[in-house]
């Protein structure tokens, strides 16, 4: 899930002139700011009481491009031999920078001796250089006040009908600026290829076949402009939208399983709010996946933090603090805590693979489907 | 102290000849900096846009995203809006802020102190913070709404997520600076001409069409110019407070560079957005110049 604030765009930009020290891991993520409570809150103490000598410097990268950047900067360390000043990931996707394997600037976690690494849930591996530590899914958040839980909508065409019925009432963010649009937008995709999200992979890209898988979901999307809020309006991110429900502005909007509940729960939502997942298709999802940088200084600390947060302790604390769910199997789940939340658990999470795909539905729907409003 | 203490007759001429090399390397640490941080990249931009590899491999002149750009509407309604919500926010600023100056410049008592703090107080506000107050204040629900609701008005049509939105957060954040620089240019109208102007009959509005407007023309367009090269390339408050699409330059170039991977169009779109500022920056400069020239 990527963090929208616009501010932290500026911040990456600020060279550090500091150089890395021992025993301080450097920590970058793209998440929003619930994570990085989640772990300055919990994961850091926790770690550094059970390590002395070791902590853990965290970072705001602001967004996936932010740690891109940073994973960039690693990669011209490593041809210069110098410090990248960076040794952990929080949230980082193996396959980018472009070339990043290659270079060697990503340890290979299955190798790494991780004591827990045969605890992580097998589905959740995309890649032997990143480590799926925690999960979360898009769900549906409404007003049940407004709206009956008996009437919500549970199909694809069902949430049409109801869009189309109550016009001004649902809206969701710029699939860049944040992941609970950016999935709502690629179930539109889904829904328009035959619900298989087989049908995508990283290596199945090309500019033909983009075109005709996206071009049917922005029709779709454009069909149901006129009927969101304002007459075709985009929240500008995930917290954004979260913000529009709480003011009772609009009756529903995809938000991140973690973030809305932890929402609800410090009371920013109230305990009316409704949660909702497709049934014919969930809305997609995926798992969280760190990485540890080889040519860090502190790369034997970060792995140890790696191996960290897949402990019991940690990963239950996804589960009730985070409101996310585990990266290892549940078998390794408290059995208490498995009953507890298997409502959001789910079976299967689709999923959307990012690569090339990201900036083809990205800039598609900007092209295609936020343009097409008659507002006055 | 010891220029009166030695020979007095060196002259002013001579004395400031010989102080030349002090002051230019007094300028040359922020020149050269500049040069580096600014000067450069421009440079470099133009260079790696104009001259790179065409589709056969070969590298040469060429305009192929120059030409994308002006050739797409996407980017031109994105060009078009920057350029609207630059050209209203000017004409707002001019508005709201002359006013202002004028009361400021020519009121007495304690009540002038307070209007301009008040005036500054924008300065000290980040416009993080200035857009999500926008949002709970002018926003769908905000306290605006709830106000007009508690006297049994409708609902005001929120301009946020229009492009509206950023046009009143970018004059909000820029009232300061054009205040300042309008009442700086104030200072030059002696209140003697305008005294004498009312003693021979003028009316307010004679008063300030032919004694003050004349005067502090050059205030005004510096005072705009500045204005307008922020507003241009602008970019949290269109971010959060605006549309989807069209997008302005701002939120446009971060999206191309960092969500796209596209450098080449982003850094084409930074040179376009680059050439309308240059283009407002003459003016500043110019009319820098000519107030130094006139010996002001």
């Amino acid at each position: 899930m990527t963090s929208t604030a616009g501010a932290a765009f500026g911040m990456v930009m600020v060279p550090r002139m500091v150089s890395a020290a021992e025993g301080v891991i450097d920590w970058y993520t793209s998440s929003d700011s619930n994570i990085l409570d989640f772990w300055a809150n919990t994961v850091k103490p926790a770690f550094e009481a059970a390590n002395p000598g070791i902590t853990i410097n965290l970072v705001d990268a602001g967004d996936s491009a932010g740690v891109q950047a940073i994973g960039e900067r690693a990669m011209a360390a490593m041809a210069t031999g110098t410090d990248p000043q960076a040794d952990f990931f929080e949230a980082g996707n193996a396959q980018l920078p472009i070339g990043a394997v290659d270079a060697g600037i990503y340890v290979n976690m299955r190798e790494a001796g991780l004591s827990n690494i045969d605890k992580v849930n097998p589905l959740g591996f995309d890649s032997d250089y990143s480590l799926p530590y925690r999960g979360s899914q898009v769900l549906l958040a409404y007003d049940s006040t407004k709206l009956d839980p008996a009437d919500v909508p549970t199909t694809w065409d069902e949430l049409v009908t109801w869009i189309k019925a109550n016009p001004g009432e649902f809206i969701y963010n710029r699939p860049d600026k944040g992941g609970s649009g950016g999935n709502f937008v690629r179930r539109a995709v889904h829904q328009a290829n035959g619900l298989d999200p087989d049908a995508f992979t990283v290596e199945n890209y090309s500019d033909e076949y983009a075109e005709e898988t996206l071009s049917k979901a922005w029709e779709i999307l454009a069909d149901i402009a006129p009927h969101l809020y304002d007459g075709g309006a985009y929240a500008s991110g995930n917290t954004q939208s979260i913000q529009l429900l709480a003011q009772g502005v609009v009756t529903m909007v995809p938000v991140w399983s973690d973030q809305i509940l932890q929402a609800i729960d410090q009371g920013v939502l109230p305990e009316t709010t409704g949660l909702v997942q497709l049934q014919d298709l969930a809305l997609a999802g995926g798992f969280t996946r760190s990485i540890v940088l080889a040519n860090g200084v502190n790369r034997d600390a970060a792995l140890k933090l790696a191996d960290f947060i897949l402990t019991e302790e940690i990963q239950s604390a996804i589960l009730t603090e985070l409101g996310g769910f585990p990266g290892v199997s549940w078998d390794y789940i408290d059995p208490a805590l498995k009953e507890r939340f298997a409502a959001i658990v789910p079976e299967t999470i689709p999923t959307f693979p990012s690569g090339q795909w990201e900036a083809a539905v990205n800039d598609g729907w900007y092209r295609n489907v936020a343009p097409n409003v008659t507002r006055d | 102290m010891s220029e009166t203490a030695g020979p007095a007759a060196t002259p002013l001429a001579v004395r400031a000849e010989r102080r030349r090399p002090v002051g230019l390397l007094l300028v040359a640490a922020p020149v050269l900096l500049m040069a580096w941080l600014i000067i450069w990249p421009i440079i470099s931009a133009i260079i790696r846009t104009m001259w790179r590899p065409d589709a056969t491999g070969n590298v040469g002149f060429n305009l192929s995203s120059y030409a994308f750009f002006f050739s797409d509407q996407y980017s031109l309604n994105n060009l078009f809006i920057t350029l609207w919500t630059t050209g209203v926010c000017a004409a707002l600023l001019l508005l709201i802020c002359l006013p202002i100056a004028i009361y400021l410049r020519f009121a007495t008592g304690r009540l002038p102190t307070y209007v301009q703090a008040l005036a500054i107080f924008p300065l000290f506000v980040p416009s993080i913070i200035l857009a999500y107050a926008f949002i709970r204040v002018l926003g769908p629900n905000g306290m605006v709404d709830i106000l007009l609701n508690s006297v049994g008005l409708p609902k005001i049509d929120t301009p946020y997520l229009s492009p509206w939105g950023p046009v009143i957060g970018l004059v909000w954040d820029n009232i300061p600076l054009t205040v300042l620089i309008l009442l700086a240019g104030l200072g030059s109208v002696p209140t003697a001409a305008i005294e004498a102007a009312r003693d021979v009959g003028a009316r307010r509005m004679q008063v300030f069409w032919y004694i003050i407007l004349p005067r502090i023309g050059n205030s005004i367009l510096v005072a705009l110019s500045f204005a307008v090269l922020g507003i241009f390339s602008a970019f949290t408050l269109p971010y959060i407070l605006g549309p989807a699409a069209p997008e302005m330059m701002g939120p446009f170039m971060q999206r191309t560079f960092r969500d796209l991977y596209d450098p080449l169009n982003a850094m084409t779109q930074a040179v376009i957005t680059f050439g309308f500022c240059i283009a407002f920056g003459l003016f500043y400069v110019r009319s820098v110049a000519r107030n130094q020239g006139g010996g002001a």
